[in-house]
């Protein structure tokens, strides 16, 4: 992964880290205002409903009253005084009177009760006459509107009632009345939009699913609201809860639950006023969605931005590397261009302040190491021409020396010292011949080239020389897989050949000459072609090892310092690379590795040649 | 002197002044409002008591019977002068009424009135003779004259358009089933042309809306409830002996079979709140068929309420709810019905009153057939479709057994014998219905006729 992919990345995960820590917290936040302002409507709704339940007492109040006032009331009153005090029979019922009455004041249940708590007449069940009448005994007062249970043909339900006493004489006679607490009574709430009323009934000791009241009777779903109910019933207490219609949570309801309180403190109903959670949670939704939307924007912006800003942050850096790449190859007049003047800016100035310093110190150690190169060979040219110069000086002072002083001899000393003469312009020429060689290394013509036979060819060539020399013992050890190679086998020939003879050379004294060749990732792209050259001779110190193979350097007493030279131009130009280990008093070993592939060894020849 | 002579004169004059307003009068004609509604004018079969007596009523406009029985269980005569039969009771031989027609003109001769009687009654053997009729019976039918002044053994025939045709004081000019009907004064009639030209009968009125009508003069002769009391001057009512039985009656397919439950109903109904209160005090709580005042023996029968007993009762016994139904035209059904249901919910009993669906238990009103006992017994049975009774003699011990018999399965419980009672506005003279309700039309004029 590129360091701008990971700046991009990081860029990325913080923006997204910041987004997520950003929407949780607003989300939490805005979800418990939301639920806050959900309560808060909810409460306002239950409140304003208190307010109606007890405008509604009132005006139950106020028709019981004006029913109390009415002529006819007045008139029943009366006669059952008339009937007490003239102790007239104790059949006083008026069975139709109350259905006029509540007809005319608009009231559901109107009853005309006497001292004894006996009903007189009764509006919603006229047959009742003469049953006694239980409210009326624990309510003869003007109190306020109160909730009880009446029994109807069909069945108990719930009324709102009051209680108002017509005193006319010493029996006073007591006049109930109330409406009906159910679906019409819900049915005249001043419900607001988004709210509904539900009513219970609480008239049976267990709970019934059939009691739960909303506008069109028998609630739906009233086994969800029943655990609700129950917590109302058990404790007596208001509380409310969220009821789940759906698995969407838009359809759940708010419900406050009031207990609806009768005499006797008993629980008489409960009123369930819901509220539906789904505006505040399709706002909820909106500001999501639109958090969302801005969200992904923003992250979606920020990643562009991210990879602008990265692109141009990372593009100092990637010249860098691209420029640090270009000097490890080898190209050290890469440059960096300098486009700021921070850090990055600094760096790439130092960058190139360092590789002009490195191209500097190349070409000084290039021009010290020419001069180091011009004086061995001025050393080794002398030393070599030294040589033969001497001979020749001495054979030519001999002749003139013969001349002049033994004319007799000088025939004789003529031929000696031509015969020397030549001999030595032979070796002289022969010196020559090897540095203008040297100087006119051939390009390799490649070809597939089995390279155990090209070290069988040199073994051939030193036969003779090596069954001379008794002490020195050869063995091979040739790979016998060994691939072929794209190489120029006569160049390579040539190598090895410089190789084998430095071995015998360094044997004077005899010992074992081990020519091997081995494969090194065999099958494989990067496979390579191992052959050592390894001697037992005296070995070579760490200095000499380093200075080995520079052109002219010899250890030898009569080598031109050219054979480890050529044979490393040879390797090199086949894209290998050669190298040298050596333990003093031991012997020393020649490895050379040339690639396997022929293709890869020509493409990879120039980089691995600068790099030996 | 000549004062006493002036006023002597002046009385004479005023004598003769009102002469005229109490002598009958010929013409007008009466308007009877009535609240039943009957589609056909032929007596329906068993099980429809309100229409069945309407129609008796109509109809003895219409026809006459051989022999009409009176409140106290007199035969008087009819069509037939003049009866005798055999010590068996199985011949009886009738003298018939000379010249009398019916109203087509035909005449209602032995052999005409034989063909009608033979027709309903496959049993007999009846027989023409000259001006003599003979009915034969296998079995001795001592109560003969009785069962031939029921309603439905009216000499009545019918044209070719099913309009009854019978010999009595009015005949059939047009029927609306269900809404009207006008008769016209028979000019031939046996008994001489009735003092009324005609008589326009509507139906379906309400009892509420026949007082208004005969409060607001649209209306001369109304149904009326026993125990409502007018206050106007110029409207009388007429109350009949209690001649209505109100029942509550077990249906056929009635879900309560367990006798347990049925007299644990009847033990927990408290009859005397509901005669004093709803039905005003008109009227006797009862727990027999017949009426007390023509058995005698009522007390026998309790009325008494006991929960405590009704409880017991149900104790071991399965209580389903209970359907009762009433007749929706009466208007003193439904609020007896619902105490009666108040009542059962004392003793535990769940009676839900209502007029939709099938019924257990119905609330009816039957009239007295006929004022003779055992007829009246056997009538009674049939239209409450009890089992007929069996009557071994003619004493009360005899009636009561049978009685008793008839109520031991409780599927009749009898709550209250009531009168019946009607109305007439001010301008209907010598209107005087009889003891058993009868409207008896033929004699009343009007004052004002036009």
């Amino acid at each position: 992964m590129s360091f701008r992919q990971k700046l991009l990345l990081l860029f990325a995960a913080t923006i997204l880290l910041c987004v997520a820590v950003m929407s949780v917290s607003v989300y939490g936040t805005m979800r418990q205002s939301f639920e806050q302002a959900n309560q808060d409507r909810a409460s306002s709704v239950a409140a304003q409903f208190r307010s109606e339940f007890q405008r509604r007492g009132q005006e139950v109040e106020r028709k019981v009253e004006a029913v109390a006032a009415s002529e006819t009331v007045q008139r029943i009153a009366l006669e059952i005084n008339r009937g007490a005090s003239s102790g007239a029979g104790d059949t006083n019922a008026y069975p139709s009177e109350a259905r006029a009455l509540a007809t005319q004041q608009q009231l559901d249940f109107l009853e005309l009760v006497d001292r004894q708590g006996t009903i007189l007449s009764s509006a919603q069940w006229q047959a009742k006459f003469g049953y006694p009448e239980p409210a009326i005994a624990s309510s003869t007062g003007p109190a306020g509107a109160f909730l009880k249970r009446e029994d109807l043909p069909n069945g108990p339900t719930l009324g709102l009632f009051a209680v108002r006493a017509v005193h006319i004489g010493e029996q006073p006679l007591f006049v109930i009345g109330g409406e009906r607490l159910d679906q019409g009574f819900l049915s005249t709430l001043d419900i607001p939009a988004g709210t509904r009323v539900l009513l219970y009934q609480n008239l049976d000791p267990k709970w019934s699913p059939q009691s739960l009241l909303d506008l069109n009777g028998p609630a739906a779903g009233a086994d969800r609201i029943g655990p609700l109910i129950e917590k109302v019933r058990s404790t007596g207490q208001e509380t409310h809860g969220v009821i789940y219609w759906t698995a969407d949570s838009a359809d759940a309801e708010v419900f406050h639950a009031i207990p609806l309180i009768g005499q006797n403190q008993q629980l008489m109903g409960i009123l369930l006023v819901g509220s539906s959670r789904r505006p505040l949670i399709e706002l909820q939704r909106r500001v999501i969605s639109t958090a969302m939307l801005v969200g992904g924007a923003g992250i979606l912006v920020a990643v562009l931005a991210s990879l602008w800003f990265g692109a141009r942050v990372t593009r100092p850096v990637v010249s860098l590397a691209q420029a640090a790449h270009r000097v490890a190859a080898g190209d050290l007049a890469a440059k960096v261009e300098v486009e700021s003047s921070d850090e990055l800016g600094e760096l790439a100035a130092s960058f190139n302040r360092m590789t002009e310093d490195l191209l500097q110190q190349k070409d000084r150690a290039v021009q010290a190491e020419r001069v180091a190169a011009w004086r061995e060979l001025a050393r080794r040219l002398a030393h070599e021409l030294k040589n033969p110069l001497f001979p020749l000086q001495v054979t030519v002072e001999n002749l003139m020396r013969a001349k002049t002083k033994s004319p007799e001899m000088f025939e004789e000393v003529f031929q000696e010292g031509t015969a020397t003469l030549l001999a030595e312009i032979n070796n002289l020429k022969t010196i020559i011949g090897r540095f203008s060689e040297f100087s006119k290394m051939p390009q390799p013509q490649r070809r597939p080239t089995q390279v155990n036979d090209v070290l069988r060819s040199v073994l051939r060539v030193f036969q003779a020389q090596l069954q001379a020399n008794n002490n020195i013992t050869v063995r091979t050890d040739l790979a016998a897989d060994l691939p072929e190679i794209s190489a120029d086998p006569d160049l390579l020939h040539r190598a090895l050949s410089n190789l084998a003879l430095n071995a015998i050379d360094a044997m004077p004294q005899g010992g074992e000459l081990t020519l091997r060749t081995a494969v090194a990732g065999s099958g494989e792209p990067g496979a390579r072609v191992t052959i050592s050259v390894s001697d037992t001779g005296s070995g070579l110190t760490p200095e000499e090892c380093a200075r080995l193979f520079t052109p002219y350097y010899t250890t030898k007493q009569h080598g031109t310092g050219l054979g480890l030279a050529i044979a490393q131009s040879v390797v090199s130009d086949h894209g290998g690379k050669i190298s040298v280990e050596s333990t003093k008093e031991k012997g020393t070993t020649f490895r050379i590795e040339l690639p396997g592939d022929a293709a890869s060894a020509v493409a990879a020849a120039p980089t691995d040649a600068w790099k030996n | 002197m000549k004062r006493i002579a002036f006023l002597l004169v002046a009385l004479i004059s005023l004598a003769c002044a009102a002469a005229p307003a109490t002598r009958p009068r010929y013409g007008g004609t009466l308007r009877v409002v009535m609240q039943s509604a009957p589609t056909t004018l032929e007596l329906p079969g068993l099980n429809a008591p309100t229409d069945y007596w309407d129609i008796a009523r109509l109809l003895s406009l219409v026809g006459d019977n051989l022999v009409k029985i009176d409140a106290e269980d007199r035969p008087q005569p009819a069509l037939a002068l003049a009866w005798q039969h055999d010590s068996a009771s199985r011949h009886w031989q009738f003298t018939l009424r000379h010249g009398v027609k019916f109203h087509d003109g035909s005449p209602a001769s032995s052999s005409a009135i034989a063909q009608i009687l033979g027709a309903l009654h496959a049993d007999w053997n009846v027989r023409a003779s000259g001006d003599s009729l003979n009915i034969d019976t296998d079995a001795p039918i001592p109560s003969l004259l009785a069962e031939l002044a029921l309603p439905r053994n009216l000499i009545v025939t019918r044209n070719a358009s099913g309009v009854p045709l019978g010999t009595g004081p009015f005949r059939v000019v047009d029927f609306q089933p269900g809404k009207s009907l006008k008769l016209a004064a028979s000019e031939d009639s046996w008994a001489g042309r009735p003092f009324l030209d005609a008589i326009e009968i509507e139906f379906g009125k309400s009892l509420r809306d026949q007082a208004l009508a005969l409060e607001l003069g649209r209306a001369d002769v109304i149904e009326a409830t026993p125990q409502a009391a007018t206050t106007a001057l110029r409207i009388r009512t007429a109350s009949s002996l209690p001649v209505e039985l109100m029942a509550l009656v077990f249906t056929t397919n009635s879900k309560v079979q367990d006798i347990h439950l049925r007299q644990a109903l009847a033990l927990s109904i408290d009859r005397k709140p509901t005669q004093s209160v709803l039905l005003k005090g008109a009227g006797e709580p009862t727990a027999c068929i017949l009426p007390n005042w023509m058995t005698g023996y009522s007390a026998a029968f309790s009325t008494q309420v006991n929960v405590q007993r009704a409880k017991v009762l149900l104790a071991d016994s399965r209580q389903p709810a209970m359907t009762l139904s009433y007749d929706p035209r009466d208007p003193q059904a439904q609020l007896i019905a619902e105490r009666i249901a108040l009542n059962a919910r004392e003793a535990g009993i769940t009676v839900l009153v209502s007029l939709s669906g099938a019924d257990d238990i119905r609330l009816v009103r039957i009239a007295l057939p006929s004022p003779d006992p055992a007829l009246a017994l056997r009538e009674m049975a049939r239209q409450l479709a009890l089992p007929q009774p069996v009557l071994h003699g003619n004493t009360v011990e005899d009636l009561y057994q049978a009685e008793h018999a008839l109520l031991e399965g409780s599927n009749v419980i009898s709550l209250f014998h009531l009168p019946l009672a009607s109305a007439a506005g001010a301008r209907v003279h010598d209107w005087a219905p009889d003891r058993l309700g009868s409207w008896n039309l033929a004699d009343v004029w009007l004052e004002d006729s036009r």
